[in-house]
């Protein structure tokens, strides 16, 4: 898992069917530079060259938002309970939200709160 | 697996069934020489590590096995966990 920013959305018309009325988010990953996070902006990425990563979304979750991603199965389990009844968690989906991030706490000291 | 050092932890209300309860900890990666490298990832602790400990951290099947060893664990929402906090490293 990572934790991010989303920082935008994209969608599609021509996909799979087993991904059919999944929201897609764009998260930007937090570098070790880039916290604690803070309601200001989004992380800088700093000097890296991280790309964006998609991800599959059944919290709501908006711009603005920290989010965990969960990657493979993981992310998988994670929208299931999202699909339609009887269809199985087989969607071309590799990464997905987990968690809405209400507050990041570093070294014991509490960071910020969103 | 990486090495990395715990930095902090995570704290969610609105999140997947599946994380219900488990402990999610931040973890500043090492490079080859040691270094954190500025990647930083978010793990499952089971092993109650705390801030500044040097850990190791298991990625997809193999950090699913930290939590319940075994090949019936597939509905476990986990893809990074503490495997081991580490001693010593030469």
């Amino acid at each position: 898992m990572f934790l991010g920013r989303v920082t935008g959305s994209v969608w599609s018309t021509v996909k799979w069917p087993a991904a059919k009325g999944l929201k897609l988010l764009l998260v930007r990953p937090y570098r070790l530079a880039d916290l604690p996070p803070t309601v200001a902006g989004p992380p800088t990425g700093g000097d890296s060259l991280d790309d964006l990563v998609v991800c599959a979304d059944v919290f709501d979750a908006g711009p603005g938002d920290d989010v965990l991603v969960a990657f493979g199965h993981a992310a998988r389990v994670a929208v299931a309970g999202a699909l339609a009844p009887g269809q199985k968690p087989d969607a071309p989906i590799d990464a997905a939200v987990v968690a809405v991030v209400d507050r990041v706490e570093l070294d014991g000291e509490r960071g910020a709160r969103r | 697996m990486i090495r990395g050092t715990i930095i902090g932890s995570v704290w969610a209300t609105r999140q997947a069934a599946g994380l219900a309860g488990r402990k999610l900890v931040l973890v500043a990666a090492r490079d080859a020489d040691g270094r954190a490298s500025g990647r930083v990832v978010v793990a499952i602790d089971t092993l109650d590590a705390g801030a500044g400990d040097d850990v190791t951290v298991a990625f997809g099947s193999g950090a699913r096995n930290v939590l319940a060893p075994g090949p019936d664990n597939r509905a476990l929402l986990c893809d990074a966990a503490v495997a081991a906090i580490v001693e010593g490293a030469a």
